[in-house]
């Protein structure tokens, strides 16, 4: 089987995905798979979902690449559309668990604690959850903003193709988030004090 | 950007690369698999079109070669749709063939059909031997669209 070039841009891949080409299916998953993947799991904060959702997503691409139009935006932002309609389906259908997460043990909570700063590691580890649960107690909207810009650092303009919606947006959307996160940190730390 | 929100990028920084960052490679085995069973269904789909035009073709150049033929009576509805019900019994219809008109007149072609081809009329096959090759009769419908396929024993 032909080998895709390696510097084929999206759209020629999706090209050549349309077609049956197994190579330059290969290589737009490498490319993608993570963005997917992550984006998933801190939305939903699960592996399973992020995981399934993954798959889902390939699986559309797999039997729509021949629709896809670069006119209507690149395909960084095609994906992202994708993979946050089969995010939110998910949580939907998971809501009562989501709402139980603060309670639950969550599945990549595991600490991970070396011997040298035992106490340092674990309030490292601690804050890092208490941040987790946080961004998942967000509502979808300003979650998904946290998401892209903060932990999968996009630029505001990317987020904003990906969301499709104003840079503007974006911007005030993160601000609102990050104030939610910061309430939401501090009444945290209340708690444990 | 005061201080607590530099904290709290700093942290969503930590809570970025902790956990897992890539999805599982039994994924993109299980997405390699489904390509290729897509792919092959695809192929054998346009190869199953291209078949029919090339009976038909052939059918068309027998019917020219002979010359034209003695008129003949022309059938009833009741006697074509006879000839159908008897002609079709033991096809499978293949997919989307439901959607076509109901078949008045049909003609049926012996081919050779690679194996994988099966698989589109709910077949299971070995995929081993999806290359091979078996005898098959296509049913053409009056339009000639093919409605089914039967296994010739």
């Amino acid at each position: 089987m032909l080998e895709s070039p390696s510097h084929a841009s999206d759209d020629d891949l999706l090209r050549l995905i349309s077609k049956g080409h197994e190579p330059a299916f290969v290589q737009f998953y490498r490319k993608h798979q993570r963005a997917v993947y992550r984006f998933a799991l801190h939305m939903s904060g699960k592996t399973e979902i992020a995981e399934e959702v993954t798959q889902e997503v390939f699986m559309t691409v797999i039997g729509v690449a021949k629709q896809y139009d670069s006119k209507r935006g690149s395909a960084a932002s095609y994906l992202y559309g994708i993979t946050r309609n089969f995010v939110l389906r998910s949580l939907q259908r998971e809501r009562p668990y989501v709402a139980a997460l603060d309670d639950a043990e969550d599945d990549h909570s595991g600490l991970l604690v070396s011997g040298h700063d035992l106490l340092g590691d674990l309030t490292r580890n601690q804050q890092i959850e208490s941040l987790r649960k946080a961004v998942l107690a967000l509502p979808p909207a300003y979650r998904e903003v946290v998401v892209l810009c903060d932990l999968n650092e996009m630029d505001y303009a990317q987020a904003a193709e990906a969301l499709g919606c104003a840079i503007g947006t974006i911007r005030s959307r993160l601000h609102r988030a990050r104030a939610l996160l910061m309430e939401k940190m501090r009444a945290a730390e209340r708690c444990a004090v | 950007m005061n201080a607590d929100e530099r904290d709290l990028v700093e942290g969503l920084r930590a809570l970025s690369s902790d956990g897992p960052c890539q999805a599982p490679a039994y994924i993109e085995h299980r997405l390699v698999t489904e390509f290729r069973r897509r792919s092959r269904l695809r192929r054998a789909r346009a190869w199953l079109s291209a078949a029919s035009v090339g009976a038909i073709a052939a059918v068309i150049a027998v019917l020219l070669w002979i010359g034209p033929l003695a008129p003949r009576r022309a059938a009833s509805p009741v006697d074509s749709l006879a000839m159908a019900d008897e002609t079709t019994a033991g096809f499978y219809p293949l997919p989307d063939a439901e959607a076509l008109p109901p078949v008045e007149s049909a003609m049926v072609v012996r081919v050779q059909m690679p194996m994988a081809s099966l698989e589109l009329i709910g077949f299971p096959i070995n995929q081993d031997r999806a290359s091979d090759r078996v005898e098959a009769e296509v049913l053409l419908g009056q339009d000639g669209l093919a409605r089914g396929v039967r296994l010739v024993e």
